[in-house]
């Protein structure tokens, strides 16, 4: 597809003669590959050897998506409905819709039975083929399918038809398994994907992964139960293993509301969690974060949402009355301000600053006093200086200034905080 | 169109570039065109699966270096049509399945080259716009509100977008439960005023801008918190003058695109420093052989040049046409379908 850092060659020079037909001779195989898949599924043959030569032809181009398609229906319409294990609990067949919108007969839908006599006959001529798989049962088949596309998406772990296909083949696991078995394939998912992660821990179609592979696992229908004390401990570990992971920090937010009401944590337990997660993206911001990081500070401005925002207010402690935001408010202001100390040149800390003593002077429903006023100017002054790129920003927020002294309400907009 | 990368490469350092950097609107032009003539290279096989984007892409930036005419209308029309399946979506490619990410782009081809007409002469599933309407909206899941991007059911903020783009060029909204897809974009919000690809996903740059897109097209921007978002989008330019996609990862060319629409979308364009953006931008083309790359020093491509071109267009280069941020199509072409566009106000 589009190239994502792919250095340039060292020469633009024209091919020499060789590489030409080199390069010829490999779209010959790869046309002529691509032809023979199309005219074997034309002619409907749903059999293992098509399954190999999309295999082949998946390995050169995994971008093919119209290929992955092809794979499904292989399975769906033959392969699965073929193998060995028949009493497997819901053979079901494709549903009239799927039919519709694949270029497959109709015959196919009209029942089991005709399904099943013509595959008992085509399974055998397959045991012939090179590589017959395992037993032909659908959990093997399945198994094999996955294992064939580990190694691809290792290979190219941004390529999106990689990642749903291996999600399709273990949701026909979901529908075709026991929950017992099906529920076994996830658990080597998680594995996997905390692999994948490993290797980058920011690849969102891996922590998307990750999400779906968790309430997979956590969903009545595999006898799940409740993942979130472990997924949060995930976090944990992924942030101190790395405190610019956004991704993990980002994780970390979402699991926090459900976290603290499947412990049924009383206020005071609340209380006690917002002040542990402000220790640690404190010691965080101390570590790691001045004066480009910003990850652990869009974290930390995750944390100040659930006391000035008013859709935030339900997300830690939606108990606090008024007087306690204001408090912890404040007592953030003081930590901010400390946080200055030999990081005088950390944006960040003028803007959170800047951000929360406006935030604060509207949850106490005042006009900011004159002190306050003097230093939102001198750390505007600050931020212009550290950050010309978003002088615009800075702009709009001196503007805004101006207008507090009118009319502190209009605040909101420029600091990005909910009125 | 091909989308092989290459033959070019964008400029190796600022240092080794001509201090005045210009646009080389004759090489791009020659680079999209000659795109289809590069059947003896591997890679233009490989990428099959993208042809008709990449018509869109090359038509799109044809459009913006002002050569609108620069590639065959007849030929252009006939390819997009031989794309489209019996279902009424289309393929990347003929014989290739449909899909809405495709579909899309074969809308937007046909819209630009005033084709609509063929389409109705000569479209499957009873034929014309309808026909792909009912495509599009039999991909909308009516209980969540989002969209599948075809059969197999992947679901992403991007396809809500493709279908209500395509949709709304076709005059066809009404087929779609649209306040059911806003409701759909509000709960994938975030903390930090962005959108990921579903809820609880993280924000990315790509996402918001399917996100705000899909929004202005329902006619529902208000629901964004537009102060926190413009901040996270404005923390996107990098010192070397471009945008990165996330928190902490690589600026791109085409983010260039995917951050400065979202920050025109909400009248904050100003809140990033153009000219660096401008630029960085120039310094990712091919000077002689035309197109760009995401970085400099790196292999270009039409789908890199188009949000290219676009970004330079959003940020008001001299010369080029003026690109409509919703839609990135050329704005004249989206006023001639949909009427006059709202200015949006900066403040
Ligand atoms: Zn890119």
């Amino acid at each position: 597809m589009a190239s994502h850092g792919v250095p340039r060659q060292a020469t633009t020079e024209p091919r020499t003669e060789q590489s030409r037909l080199k390069e010829q001779k490999q779209i010959q195989e790869y046309t002529e590959l691509v032809d023979l898949i199309e005219r074997k599924i034309a002619e409907r043959q749903y059999t293992r050897e098509v399954l190999e030569l999309t295999s082949k032809l998946l390995i050169k181009n995994p971008e093919y998506y119209t290929i992955w398609n092809v794979r499904r229906r292989l399975l769906i319409h033959g392969l699965f409905s073929k193998s060995s294990d028949l009493s497997s609990p819901s053979m079901e067949l494709p549903s009239s819709s799927q039919i519709a919108t694949t270029t497959t007969s109709p015959a196919d839908s009209s029942s089991s039975t005709t399904n099943t006599s013509t595959a008992s006959k085509e399974t055998q001529s397959n045991l012939a083929s090179p590589n017959p798989g395992k037993n032909g049962t659908t959990l093997d088949l399945i198994k094999a399918d996955l294992d064939f596309v580990f190694p691809l998406m290792v290979k190219f772990p941004k390529c999106y038809w990689i990642w749903n296909y291996r999600l399709w083949l273990l949701e026909e696991g979901n529908k075709r398994l026991e929950p017992e078995v099906a529920r076994e394939l996830w658990n080597g998912e998680l594995s996997l994907v905390g692999k994948m992660l490993t290797r980058d821990s920011r690849n969102f179609h891996g922590w998307g992964y990750r999400r779906k592979v968790i309430s997979e696992l956590e969903s009545p229908k595999l006898h799940g139960k409740s993942m979130v004390e472990s997924e949060f401990e995930y976090t944990t570990r992924m942030v101190k293993a790395n405190l610019s992971n956004f991704s993990a920090w980002h994780y970390r937010s979402k699991l926090i509301p459900r976290l603290l009401s499947e412990r049924s944590a009383s206020d005071v337990q609340r209380r006690l969690f917002l002040d542990n997660e402000f220790e640690l993206i404190t010691n965080a911001i101390y570590t790691d974060a001045y004066p480009y990081a910003q990850s652990v500070w869009f974290y930390y401005q995750f944390l100040m949402t659930t006391l000035v925002d008013s859709i935030g207010h339900l997300t830690i402690t939606p108990n606090f009355t008024d007087e306690d935001r204001i408090q912890y408010v404040r007592k953030q202001l003081v930590n901010l301000g400390d946080m200055l100390d030999g990081a005088e040149d950390c944006k960040w800390i003028y803007n959170a600053l800047l951000e929360y003593t406006l935030a604060l002077c509207r949850m106490e429903n005042r006009p900011p006093l004159d002190a306050e006023r003097q230093d939102c100017t001198s750390w505007l002054a600050e931020l212009r200086k550290l950050d010309p790129l978003r002088a615009g920003r800075w702009d709009d927020f001196e503007k805004t200034l101006r207008w507090v002294e009118v009319d502190y309400r209009l605040a909101s907009d420029v600091t990005g905080v909910e009125l | 169109m091909s989308l092989v990368s290459g033959p070019g490469r964008a400029g190796l350092s600022t240092a080794s570039l001509p201090t005045e950097l210009r646009l080389s609107v004759a090489a791009h032009v020659k680079y999209i065109q000659a795109l289809d003539n590069r059947k003896d290279e591997l890679e233009y096989h490989l990428t099959t699966h993208l042809r008709l984007n990449g018509v869109y892409w090359g038509l799109t930036a044809l459009h913006l270096l002002g050569h609108p005419d620069a590639l065959d209308r007849s030929q252009v029309i006939d390819f997009v049509l031989q794309c489209q399946g019996e279902n009424g979506g289309f393929g990347a490619a003929p014989g290739h399945d449909p899909h809405l990410l495709s579909t899309v782009s074969a809308v937007q081809v046909l819209v630009m080259c005033e084709g609509l007409g063929e389409l109705e002469a000569r479209g499957k599933n009873g034929g014309g716009a309808l026909g792909v309407g009912r495509y599009l909206a039999g991909l909308q899941d009516r209980k969540t509100g989002t969209f599948r991007g075809d059969e197999w059911g992947e679901e992403d903020t991007r396809f809500l977008y493709a279908a209500m783009n395509a949709l709304s060029l076709l005059g066809l909204l009404h087929l779609i439960d649209v306040e059911k897809a806003v409701a759909y974009i509000v709960s994938c919000a975030n903390f930090d005023g962005g959108y990921g690809v579903s809820p609880g996903a993280e924000s990315h740059a790509g996402q918001i801008f399917a996100c705000l897109a899909a929004l202005s097209i329902a006619g529902r921007l208000e629901v964004v918190d537009q102060g926190k978002l413009g901040r996270w989008l404005s923390e996107r330019q990098v010192e070397r003058g471009g945008l990165n996609g996330r928190p902490e990862k690589l600026e791109d060319v085409c983010y260039s695109w995917w951050v400065a629409s979202s920050l025109k979308m909400i009248g904050k364009l100003h809140w990033i420093q153009g000219e660096k953006l401008t630029k960085f931008i120039l310094e990712c083309q091919d000077t002689e052989q035309g197109g760009f790359a995401d970085r400099p020093g790196d292999m270009v491509d039409v789908f890199h040049t188009v949000f290219g071109l676009a970004g330079l267009s959003l940020l008001g280069y001299p010369g080029l046409e003026e690109v409509d941020a919703v839609y990135c199509m050329p704005r004249k072409v989206i006023e001639q379908v949909l009427g006059p566009r709202e200015e949006i106000p900066i403040e």
